[in-house]
């Protein structure tokens, strides 16, 4: 009897021993985890959850230190009603879609390009990656100056060879600012998408286009039936991170045009600055980027969504 | 190899650490083993934007001069980029940890004191009995409520830049009034330059520079919708439909002004008194400036910066102290010089320095009619609704009896 006990009590004591040290490993695996656990909440939860709150109360300057009221959707309510918000959403879904169809196409066409194999082609390519390394406060400052009406380089080009005979007053006309700062964009833009296209470009394995070479394929068909579906992945992610990156873009458009003229060039970064940073109205503010927030969750959803039919 | 390279990293990044904590030490005008017998000092905190190194140094022999003067008090001074201040204030006013005394961009002064971030000083003010020396303008910026908020610091304002060159080669004088302004624009206008240049940016700065021309019309920021603010857009918007004013004005700030005007682009520009310094070491051009055209009247707006203390400041007293040493004339000649500001103080504006110099003495003699921008709390969104009825017209997007009435529809509310 008591050797029976015994035995299952050393049984028991060996099992939760077992488990004991399970649940330790799993203990120092979290213990690992922790840092970037503690990161992501500090930096990434936290500023969202707040920015939230606030933009349920009527934060402004002249309560930023005292007692702040809950107020439920008015902010929402009053930005809605507000004709401004309607022409920033409009500008930045208009921004963003020309922005990611031009670097796209252009950034692809450079990639397919640039996968030949020619004499000073590792030379070109890094001297396109510079658009993408300078600071962005440089190349805003350069685009304002070539597409400037009275002195700069675009319209005096195309002033000469005939396209033109009045010069186009790019970034301070309604009609053509938002084209502008686009224009500004899509350089940057491009040497990103060529460079991501690029490298998943030479990592395709060489047989299956030799195998479609004998079958007879032109390089059209070898180019939509054997290149885009094996770079739909990376077409996907590179088309997800282009909406991210150009859905907030700002330090480029406030630098060339401020938003301006008459918020013709605002996109809801800009707009969401000016209510919190130039009329105080941090409520107001905090829904704006609450409503990009979830505008940036429903395209990483479609994201999401269209990888894991991929993988299934 | 990679061994060596750690090594050389870990080297470099410990001289930087070393460099900066030397150098943050220095700044503070201790060293740390003097700072723990520091412990029965009061500890003043201190925010402003000045800078450019000699202005810095100006500042600190300020406080320099204040801490030999009294031992017991330790001035710890930061410095925030302009651009930044407003948004550090607001952070530090969120978080509960602000200065004990900051210097603030004056139309921004009372948007923070009806928010009750500074102090009211009313009676300080009483009883140093200094506050008629200062001129209208700018008291009147640091004053809401009728209460008084702060002690103005330094001063500019708006004068029109020329080009004394080209105005005697088309043989005209510095135009006086609006009509001459127009005749002056149009007989300076050629090939490559423009006659006259304002900024119109969606910024406070293009507020900053149509207001002096709404007032030369006799009109206001609370009567908006009249003819006077009318005559106003319509002179700029004339000045850019016939060509003499570039269409760019829209996107331009006052520094982008300042460098066309010095490159012979513009003749003639409006534009504030800290150009000066700019214009004198890089302009290529034989310049020359005048008060602002008259329209019914003359008159020029005011910029500059104000002292503040906090509400939330535990040595209130010791703060005021020191707002009140920085204003004694030996301190403040020195800095407002170095600085290339203008005296807010009449008596000290009398100082042969602003008095003998030809540029100088334009901006000081308009001081007595510069008017500053105090329109209460909400400011800040008025004149975001000026920027953009500016940009309406300029562009045609609006008549300017349809943009002046619009606007003033959204100002009225607005309004204290």
């Amino acid at each position: 009897m008591s050797q029976l006990e015994s035995a299952v009590e050393r049984k028991v004591s060996v099992k939760d021993s077992r488990k004991l040290s399970k649940k330790l490993k799993n203990w120092t695996a979290y213990l690992f985890v922790i840092p970037s656990i503690i990161f992501i909440c500090v930096f990434m939860l936290f500023p969202i959850a707040y920015n939230l709150i606030i933009s349920f109360q009527n934060v402004t300057i002249m309560n930023l230190a005292g007692e702040r009221e809950f107020v439920g959707w008015l902010n929402y309510i009053n930005i809605f009603k507000d004709v401004n918000f309607t022409v920033s959403l409009k500008n930045s879904f208009l921004f963003t879609g020309l922005c990611i169809v031009f670097q796209f196409v252009i950034g692809f066409g450079f990639a397919l390009f640039f996968n030949q194999k020619f004499p000073g082609r590792d030379l070109m390519r890094s001297l396109m990656l510079l658009a993408w390394m300078f600071p962005i406060v440089i190349t805003a400052t350069l685009f304002k100056w070539m597409l400037s009406n009275d002195y700069g380089i675009v319209n005096y080009v195309l002033l000469s060879i005939g396209i033109i005979d009045q010069p186009i007053h790019w970034l301070t006309e309604s009609s053509t600012s938002l084209l502008g700062t686009i224009i500004g964009n899509v350089w940057i833009g491009i040497p990103f998408n060529m460079i991501i296209l690029l490298s998943a470009l030479q990592a395709l394995p060489e047989d299956l286009y030799e195998a479609a070479k004998i079958d007879g394929a032109n390089y059209l068909q070898r180019f939509i039936h054997i290149t885009l579906p094996l770079l739909r992945p990376t077409i996907l992610i590179l088309l997800m991170l282009g909406i991210v990156y150009t859905f907030k873009v700002f330090d480029l458009i406030f630098i060339m045009t401020a938003g301006g003229p008459v918020n013709s060039s605002t996109v809801l970064p800009l707009y969401a600055y000016q209510l919190a940073f130039q009329q105080f109205e941090f409520s107001a503010g905090a829904a704006v980027a609450s409503i990009m927030f979830v505008i940036l969750s429903i395209f990483a959803g479609i994201y999401l969504w269209m990888i894991r039919k991929e993988e299934q | 190899m990679m061994k060596k390279l750690f090594l050389l990293f870990a080297m470099s990044l410990f001289l930087f650490i070393a460099a900066c904590s030397s150098s943050s030490t220095s700044s503070n005008d201790n060293d740390s083993s003097d700072s723990n017998s520091n412990e029965g000092k009061v500890q003043i905190t201190w925010w402003d934007y000045n800078a450019p190194e000699a202005t810095q140094q100006a500042i600190n022999d300020i406080i320099a001069a204040y801490e030999k003067e009294n031992p017991n008090v330790d001035i710890i001074r930061t410095y925030v980029p302009f651009a930044d201040l407003k948004n550090k204030l607001l952070m530090g006013t969120a978080a509960g940890e602000l200065p004990d005394i900051v210097a603030i961009d004056n139309p921004d002064h009372q948007a923070f004191s009806a928010a009750g971030v500074f102090a009211d000083i009313t009676k300080e003010v009483e009883e140093w009995g200094e506050a008629d020396q200062y001129f209208e303008g700018p008291m009147s910026s640091t004053m809401y409520d009728g209460k008084n908020y702060g002690i103005p610091n330094s001063s500019n304002n708006l004068a029109l830049y020329y080009n004394a060159d080209m105005l005697k080669e088309a043989g005209i004088e510095p135009p006086q009034n609006w009509e001459e302004l127009m005749v002056a624009a149009e007989k300076l206008t050629k090939e490559g330059v423009y006659g006259v240049a304002v900024s119109a940016i969606k910024t406070e700065q293009g507020t900053f520079q149509f207001l002096p021309f709404v007032w030369q019309q006799g009109s206001d920021l609370d009567k908006f919708n009249s003819q006077g603010t009318i005559d106003a857009i319509n002179l700029w918007k004339e000045l850019v439909d016939k060509g003499y004013m570039s269409k760019e004005v829209i996107a331009q700030d006052q520094e982008a002004t300042a460098v066309q005007f010095a490159t012979g682009k513009v003749a003639m520009m409006v534009n504030g008194t800290w150009q000066i310094p700019f214009l004198e070491k890089e302009a290529k051009v034989n310049w020359s400036v005048t008060t602002l055209p008259a329209g019914k009247e003359g008159s020029t707006i005011l910029g500059g910066e104000n002292w503040a203390i906090t509400e939330s400041s535990e040595n209130k007293e010791i703060a005021w102290d020191i707002v009140k040493f920085i204003q004694k004339e030996e301190h403040l000649k020195n800095y407002l010089q170095t600085a290339g500001r203008l005296p807010s103080r009449k008596d000290v504006i009398q100082d042969p320095f602003w008095q003998n110099d030809e540029h100088l003495k334009t901006f000081a003699d308009a001081m007595e009619v510069a008017k500053a921008r105090a329109y209460g709390p909400d400011y800040p969104k008025i004149s975001e609704t000026v920027q953009e009825m500016i940009q309406q017209v300029l562009t045609g997007a609006k008549s300017s009896e349809d943009a002046v009435k619009e606007a003033d529809e959204k100002i009225k509310p607005l309004l204290p």
